[in-house]
């Protein structure tokens, strides 16, 4: 821009305007993406904000301000000691990162203040949460743990799975396209068809492909996707309750479905990732005496670890997404166990009508995804080596 | 010691395909079971044979009759086929501005689409619905005071949407809603993007000495180029599409007017211990998608690891 003034007028008149043409002409080819994904992909968050204030049963009812968020929360101070908690976590975590700059004695103190701060979030946590599950809607927030373990029990598994899979097909293996192509087909056929066929192997007939392989090795055949109760209540035939119970069975055989969907996709990705490794390093570090499990952890994972994080952000999300499958895999059997968060907003709304009510567990649920992905950013975001 | 760590290496690479092959089974056993079910006969299914005696190739015309799949595998190809020339040109378009063009905004436009990435659907889809039914702005051609008039009277929300669309009063059972939505996402924009800039920017100075603009630039020189992204758009929005269940299953009152996964549905909840009829409904439902696979599975993956999917 600087020598601009070195032009003649008729030819800077050009380039502006040539730069004006350009920015309309970028403008015109993006319109029509901007506007579908604008009009059912953005539009619709903010106007879930409008359509939660409402008593809104399939026609907008009275204004009702923030009852809605009441009727979820229940008292709001439970609220508030919950928000303090996640400020006394966020400052935990910040004492704690600095510790680690300054001098040992300074370094002692803010380490223990951390420590204290994370205390103190565990108490607000737990306080606020029972005041949530007591005096709010409890199902809400049963459907959230439920999420919760659904994502614990898929994610980790699928990306090692899909990690070992991938490196081992990495290792000059004979017919690996057949391989590949093999482990990718869960991801790409319908889930609701093949969520069917799960629904058959894991049904609780004694024939069923599930309970055959049970019998073969000699176990009682179990009822899978119709067990309401706690996976681990019924193996140690203890009797757990809330949180630490656990998963049920029921929704333990979903996430089977979910680890054998992903895997495969996972498995994939990592591979071409491991493909942009450069032989160099490899051969390098095989000179100085590394040998094959020395090589994976120390320059493999490393290397990887964009992909790893790229992958964990976005099975991550996938949990919180999933819906096909959770919807053809529950049975009323299964009870509340295994509703997570985006099929109980869908009964909300779609069995229940409450249009209102659905929006609002609509716009809690987006807050959580959003701050558990800026999270996500924040404490993994750095550790990522981009080489 | 040379012929130990021979022998050592051997059972080590056995080991590994040995993982391999487990894998595989493990991947390939649910497909296995499906089509060898849908050739059983509804006795075997009950005294579970693991392969059919005599296979039953008239489950799938049963099947077929039974569950109307004529019609909704015809609605699912019409459907398909529309929403992917939608978001081909669509995500080619946008994701070469992205790329190449110079525009104010640009970069916070593009981060504000990444973003809409991580919002479920779960969460759009209650006002996009109200959208589409005409409640919250009129539709071209669509008045949706009768179908207010049919709930304020006091009527069944399905009762009046099917009265609605007697009346063509609303987008339910249309076209247009089963494909626009799908005729844009942030993935397809965000991988051709990745993949135009990559290209050397000589390419285009060279295009421009020739006179030639964005547009002739993109239709004529990077387009021939680009075919293994492409056909990746292609492949996950084919899925996307033929796959997509929740969306359908509330924009259509109609039977004549459901996708197949909406009806594969549908047969689930009717056919009930007719396993083997239920399997080879499933089995239908899946040919389209092995088909396209299998043909562009090598320029789908080639298209995964040259476009920086990988991080």
């Amino acid at each position: 821009m600087n020598d601009a003034t070195t032009f003649t007028q008729p030819k800077l008149h050009r380039q502006i305007n040539e730069r004006v043409k350009e920015s309309l002409l970028g403008y015109l080819l993006i319109l029509p993406s901007v506007l579908v994904i604008g009009v059912f992909g953005l539009f619709p968050i903010f106007y879930s904000i409008y359509m939660s204030t409402f008593n809104w049963r399939v026609t907008k009812g009275a204004f009702t301000g923030w009852e809605n968020y009441t009727k979820l929360f229940g008292e709001p101070r439970g609220l508030l000691i919950f928000a303090a908690g996640i400020v006394l976590l966020v400052l935990a975590f910040f004492f704690w990162k600095s510790a680690f700059t300054t001098n040992k004695k300074i370094q002692r103190i803010l380490k223990i203040v951390a420590a204290m701060l994370l205390i103190a979030f565990g108490v607000a946590f737990s306080t606020g949460w029972n005041s949530f599950t007591g005096t709010g809607d409890a199902n809400f927030f049963k459907s959230l743990t439920i999420t919760l373990y659904y994502s614990m029990l898929t994610v980790p598994t699928q990306l090692l799975i899909g990690l070992v899979l991938a490196y081992i097909l990495f290792q000059n293996i004979k017919g690996k396209e057949v391989f590949r192509m093999f482990y990718f087909l869960p991801y790409v056929t319908p889930a609701v068809s093949t969520a069917v066929v799960f629904r058959i192997i894991f049904s609780p007939r004694e024939t069923s492909l599930a309970n055959i392989l049970l019998s073969n090795l000699g176990l009682q055949p179990l009822d899978w996707l119709y067990e309401p109760n706690s996976f681990i209540n019924m193996l140690f035939g203890s009797n757990l309750e809330g949180f630490i119970a656990g998963p049920s069975l029921a929704l333990i055989t979903i996430a089977i479905y979910g680890v054998w969907t992903f895997a495969g996709y996972d498995a994939v990705i990592y591979l071409a990732g491991l493909g942009s490794i450069s032989k160099e390093i490899y051969e390098a570090a095989e000179i100085d005496g590394s040998n094959g499990w020395h090589l994976f952890w120390h320059i493999t994972f490393p290397l990887i670890s964009p992909v790893s994080f790229y992958l964990l952000l976005i099975s991550f999300i996938g949990t919180f997404k999933a819906f096909n499958h959770l919807y053809v895999m529950r049975v009323p059997s299964a009870q509340n166990s295994v509703i997570t968060a985006s099929l109980n907003i869908f009964d909300t709304f779609y069995k229940a009508n409450n249009f209102g009510y659905a929006a609002t567990q609509a716009i809690v649920l987006f807050i959580i995804i959003a701050g558990l992905t800026f999270a996500q950013n924040k404490l993994l975001g750095k550790k990522v080596f981009y080489g | 010691m040379a012929k130990h760590s021979r022998l050592v290496r051997i059972i080590g690479r056995a080991i590994l395909y040995l993982i391999l092959i487990v894998g595989a089974i493990i991947a390939m056993t649910p497909f296995f079971w499906m089509i060898s079910t849908s050739f059983m006969s509804l006795g075997e299914t009950i005294n579970r044979a693991w392969i059919p005696q005599t296979p039953q190739w008239g489950n799938y015309a049963e099947a077929w009759k039974q569950a109307n799949f004529g019609v909704y595998f015809k609605n699912s190809v019409i459907i398909t086929t529309v929403s992917l020339l939608g978001l081909m040109i669509n995500s080619i378009l946008a994701g070469y501005a992205f790329a190449s063009i110079k525009f104010p905004g640009k970069n916070i436009i593009f981060a504000i689409l990444l973003a809409t990435m991580m919002v479920p659907e779960s969460v759009t889809v209650l006002p996009s619905l109200l959208l589409v039914r005409g409640s919250i702005i009129p539709l071209p051609g669509v008045d949706s005071r009768a179908f207010d008039a049919c709930v304020g009277a006091g009527g069944q929300v399905l009762a009046c949407q099917f009265q609605n669309f007697t009346f063509g009063a609303s987008w339910l059972n249309t076209l247009q809603a089963l494909t626009i939505p799908f005729m844009a996402n942030a993935f397809s924009i965000f991988l051709l993007r990745q993949f135009f800039q990559q290209m050397p920017s000589e390419l285009y100075d060279a295009a421009r000495i020739d006179g030639a603009g964005h547009l002739r630039y993109l239709f004529q020189i990077v387009l021939p180029i680009s075919k293994a992204p492409i056909m990746t758009v292609l492949l996950f929005g084919f899925i996307g599409s033929w796959n997509s269940f929740m969306w359908p299953l509330l924009v259509t009152t109609r039977d004549v007017k459901r996708p197949i996964m909406v009806g594969l549905w549908n047969f689930v909840t009717e056919a009930g211990p007719q396993t083997h009829l239920l399997m080879a409904g499933a089995v239908i439902t899946l040919i389209p998608i092995l088909i396209v696979y299998f043909i562009t599975q090598k320029q789908f993956t080639e298209g995964i690891a040259t476009t920086g999917l990988k991080g």
